[in-house]
């Protein structure tokens, strides 16, 4: 029965030349957003591979130097692309892509690419999880809106109902023949966009990013069963299908363009951050305190001294000035983990909101799950962001550690290649899925909840049916 | 007649509930949008007092020190608030403000990704103005619920509301053949049918907007600040005008209003979402702007390079500016400060080329964008009300120019004091920046130019649309 009915629904809108039309235009979006993600990738992961083995390069190829002058020539950082920002490129674009990392300073990352854009921009971007998640709904929503409120104005609805078909089985035909049209139009992108992510990775496609690229699947088909099931809701439901299509478009426009604006709003009031002027000014003022200098060092001092049971610096068998230089490192990290830290935190915290406000519209739990699995969210920069601070800090230890063990008093010291190699290459290993999924448990639940709430509606809107008009 | 069908349809209008279910959405997103128009303006406000007030401590500090070293006290070269190199590279660095604009709070614009406050040093153009302002990575791709998004988004679906069925709707109840059986041509009952409702749509829209503006605490004391408000004004109604004539073409098709309403909706999310972002897309991939990452690692090999010369460079740096050349020629070669001069001064000549890439991607993108903007009334609007509050490219870019001009000053300023090694005893004669607004002629240009962008297709599209209604089938 379902099958019958599902193939209906299809075979009708297969006919229908707005249906054709429509689907032509997702069709062409959805390969032109995923070629431009696609070639997006490719240059910046060259771009990004490439600096990244110059910055390990010139690292090395440094003359023979004081050990904290390497220091502070440093080395950059730079955040790979993951494979799946081809689909989505989330957050990306409004964060940076570079950090410079030196002696004695933390930075934010540097470079966000929409500096670099046209103020159209601000318009959306054109992706893949954009087609999927705001256009694709939009097409299930005109495709549903005249299911029962149509058949009702035509007079076949009577006939359906006369036939005694169980509302459970009516709804999942139609559910399944509306579904089917939009396989017609999602298979094929998809099966092309999972393409263009292998070719764009021909020898680093990881098993990380199947699965990741699974879950985004899933995640969209669960997303497009919500969305399905209020459009068959409301189209049972309401007296014309002229208010059924009024109502739908005004559910789209509402959970589609309004929700995102309001949640990041109420995220932002509820964990505000300090501007940037503020921000900077707090954090010097935690690290450059020179009464806290002046304490520190003096400790540090009276501590060395005894540990080696001498009585003049001059008599100690390591450089003070590596070991000075370590306890600022030492303070700076402290500051930097407090000030940071608490950045951050808001805005992992605005991110929770953003899950929780999903409860008023499903795209936006749909939406941070989107992002996350693809590597494009605040927690996984974030995660990157940290791996680069600490091997920041990794790189200052072995430094002022050296300058340590070999600085003698009153002579200049040199180090070599010998030194720089010591410090090994950065690496970075993206978070497992499982990392990612256990983040957004918030939003799992919520669009679970959502597909269980959509799924009853339907049934009781059908349930309810009335064949005949007013 | 014409007058006693509007008031007729008023009285329809009125007694319909759409039109007060719609005086409800818009009120309160008028009222939410000025709102929080007007809460980020006061965040602006705050971040630019920050840091102000760190400038002014800053100098406070100097002061004091400069006394003491006046007094005999010892300093390390590094930290001597007397040297010029110090001063100009940190010390004394002056914060340039871009100030809200009196209408900031109508339109976020790019306000909250383009810094409104820059620290002006003698370090390179780039790393003055790579500054950010700290703020949710979600909100900026999000966007934010301003009045410039109501008018951009909502309006346009307001207007194809209250049109979409303003004949079939009649034909669909059976009145509209009887109303013209009286002596009335459609044309005129349509006219009648718009003007009603573009009236009662525009003064909720400009009487809400302007009201909850005003109790915002804006002052319209200044001739500027009215002008620019009669422009918003004007290109609101040019805009939802547009929109009126777009509605007439749908409805003049003779479809019936289901259908209607699907090919509106349709033509709304054409011109309000897919044109924007396929732009975007489109300009990027024609004129693609190179990541960052080039830049940065062009700074770096620069450096490395012009480091390594060290010395040798100040020779050349003297060549090209002999009228900085001291009679110690001696003792100039060998001066830390000058060196570091000379080796900036090689460092951005070689990173000049990549920057200039960046520079002239981004203006072919723009130059692309002006050209194609006609394609999306939303993207014609939006760019009128950012640049209208102040807070669009436009502005930006003339603040972006005039810091580069003061840039330039600070560094000729202090360039000659670290070359002449004269120390700095007066913190009062150092540059100092104000932002000077456009003059208004070039604000008035570019509104004329937006209001005919809107208002000749308005009239070619409703022209046509009344062509076409004298074929309209009033009955079957």
């Amino acid at each position: 029965m379902i099958g019958t009915i599902a193939r209906k629904e299809l075979t009708e809108l297969s006919r229908d030349g707005r249906f054709r039309l429509l689907a032509a235009v997702i069709l062409v979006l959805a390969v032109a957003s995923t070629a431009a993600g696609w070639l997006q990738f490719t240059a910046v992961s060259r771009q990004h591979a490439e600096a990244q083995r110059e910055t390990r390069e010139q690292w090395l190829g440094q003359q023979e130097k004081n050990p904290h002058s390497a220091a502070h020539y440093g080395v950059y950082a730079f955040k790979p692309a993951s494979h799946l920002s081809i689909v989505d490129t989330g957050l990306d674009p409004y964060l940076g892509v570079a950090v410079w990392l030196e002696a004695h300073r933390q930075s934010e990352m540097k470079f966000r690419p929409a500096q670099d854009r046209t103020a159209i921009q601000r318009f959306g971007e054109l992706n893949g999880a954009e087609v999927l998640l705001v256009l694709v709904p939009l097409f299930i929503l005109l495709v549903t809106f005249p299911v029962f409120a149509g058949e009702r104005e035509q007079g076949t609805l009577r006939q359906l109902m006369s036939l005694g078909v169980a509302p459970r089985l009516l709804v999942a035909g139609k559910a399944l023949g509306t579904l089917a049209a939009v396989a017609l139009v999602i298979v094929p992108v998809s099966a092309l966009a999972a393409v263009a992510m292998a070719w764009a990775s021909a020898d680093s496609y990881l098993a990380a990013d199947v699965s990741r690229t699974v879950a985004l699947g899933a995640t969209c088909l669960v997303y497009f069963l919500v969305v399905t099931g209020v459009g068959l809701a409301v189209s049972a439901w309401a007296p014309s299908s002229r208010v059924a299509l009024v109502t739908l478009l005004g559910f789209w426009f509402a959970t589609s363009l309004v929700a995102p604006r309001i949640a990041t709003d109420v995220a932002g009031s509820l964990h505000p951050t300090p501007n940037a002027a503020e921000f900077q000014r707090a954090l010097d003022a935690d690290l450059s305190d020179p009464e806290e200098a002046r304490q520190r060092l003096a400790r540090l001092q009276a501590e060395t001294l005894t540990k080696y049971n001498v009585t003049s610096l001059d008599a100690l068998p390591v450089a003070f000035s590596g070991l000075s230089l370590q306890s600022g490192e030492d303070h700076g990290n402290e500051v930097f983990d407090r000030h940071f830290g608490r950045l951050h935190d808001q805005f992992s915290n605005q991110a929770r909101v953003y899950q929780w406000a999903g409860l008023a519209s499903p795209l936006l739990a749909a939406r941070s799950l989107s992002m996350a699995l693809a590597g494009t969210d605040f927690e996984q920069h974030r995660h990157f962001a940290k791996a680069a601070e600490a091997y920041r800090r990794d790189i200052q230890r072995t430094l002022n550690d050296d300058i340590a063990r070999n600085q003698r008093a009153g002579q200049p010291y040199l180090a070599g290649t010998e030194l720089w190699s010591r410090v090994p290459d950065f690496t970075y290993d993206a978070p497992s899925i499982g990392w990612v999924l256990g983040r957004q448990a918030t939003a799992l639940t919520v669009l679970a909840g959502w597909l269980t709430l959509a799924g009853a509606l339907a049934l009781l809107a059908t349930r309810r049916l009335s064949a005949t008009l007013g | 007649m014409l007058a006693r069908i509007i008031r007729h349809e008023w009285q329809m209008l009125k007694a319909d509930a759409v039109l007060w279910v719609i005086v409800a959405i818009v009120g309160s997103a008028i009222a939410y949008g000025v709102w929080n128009g007007t809460r980020w303006v006061h965040f602006q406000e705050g971040a630019i007092e920050a840091a102000r007030s760190e400038e002014r401590v800053r100098f406070d500090r100097l002061t004091a020190q400069l006394e003491k070293v006046a007094a005999g006290e010892r300093v390390s070269p590094f930290a001597d608030p007397r040297s010029p190199s110090n001063l100009g590279s940190r010390l004394a660095a002056k914060v340039a403000v871009l100030p809200p604009a009196p209408l900031g709070a109508l339109t976020v614009g790019q306000s909250d990704l383009l810094p409104s406050y820059v620290r002006v040093s003698t370090e390179s153009r780039e790393a003055v103005l790579a500054s950010t302002e700290v703020e949710s990575p979600l909100r900026l791709l999000t966007g934010r619920f301003d009045l410039a998004f109501v008018v951009v988004y909502l309006v346009p679906l307001l207007v194809l509301a209250l049109a979409y069925s303003m004949v079939s709707g009649e034909k669909e109840q059976g009145t509209l053949s009887m109303v013209l059986a009286q002596p009335v041509s459609l044309g005129t009952l349509v006219a009648a049918k718009v003007v009603v409702r573009a009236a009662a749509l525009l003064v909720i829209i400009v009487g809400l907007g302007l009201g909850t503006l005003l109790m915002t605490g804006v002052s319209l004391a200044d001739a500027a600040t009215r002008e620019r408000l009669l422009w918003w004004v004007a290109s609101v109604a040019a805009y939802m005008g547009l929109w009126f004539a777009i509605a007439l073409v749908g409805v003049s098709l003779g479809r019936g209003s289901a259908a209607t309403a699907t090919l509106l909706a349709g033509l709304w999310l054409l011109l309000v979402v897919i044109v924007p972002s396929a732009l975007t897309l489109g300009v990027q991939q024609l004129y693609p702007v190179p990541s960052r990452v080039a830049l940065v690692q062009a700074t770096r090999v620069a450096s490395d390079e012009a480091n390594a010369q060290g010395a040798r460079l100040l020779a050349a740096y003297y060549e090209d500016h002999p009228e900085l050349a001291t009679g110690d020629a001696e003792q100039a070669m060998t001066d830390f400060n000058v060196v570091r001069l000379a080796v900036n001064d090689d460092i951005e000549k070689r990173v000049r080329p990549v920057v200039a890439q960046f520079d002239e991607q981004l203006s072919s993108q723009q130059a692309l964008v002006e050209r194609f903007r006609v394609l999306s009334p939303a993207l014609v609007v939006h760019e009128a009300l950012s640049d209208l509050s102040g807070s669009g490219q436009q502005r930006h870019r003339h603040f972006v120019s005039q810091v580069s001009g003061f840039h330039d000053e600070w560094r000729r300023f202090f360039t000659q004091k670290v070359v002449a090694k004269t120390p700095v005893a007066d913190l009062s004669s150092l540059p100092t920046f104000t932002y000077s607004e456009e003059p208004s002629s070039a604000l008035r240009a570019r509104m004329m130019a937006t209001l005919a962008t809107l208002l000749v297709p308005a009239v070619l599209l409703g022209g046509l649309a009344f062509i076409r209604l004298r074929r309209y089938a009033i009955a079957g």
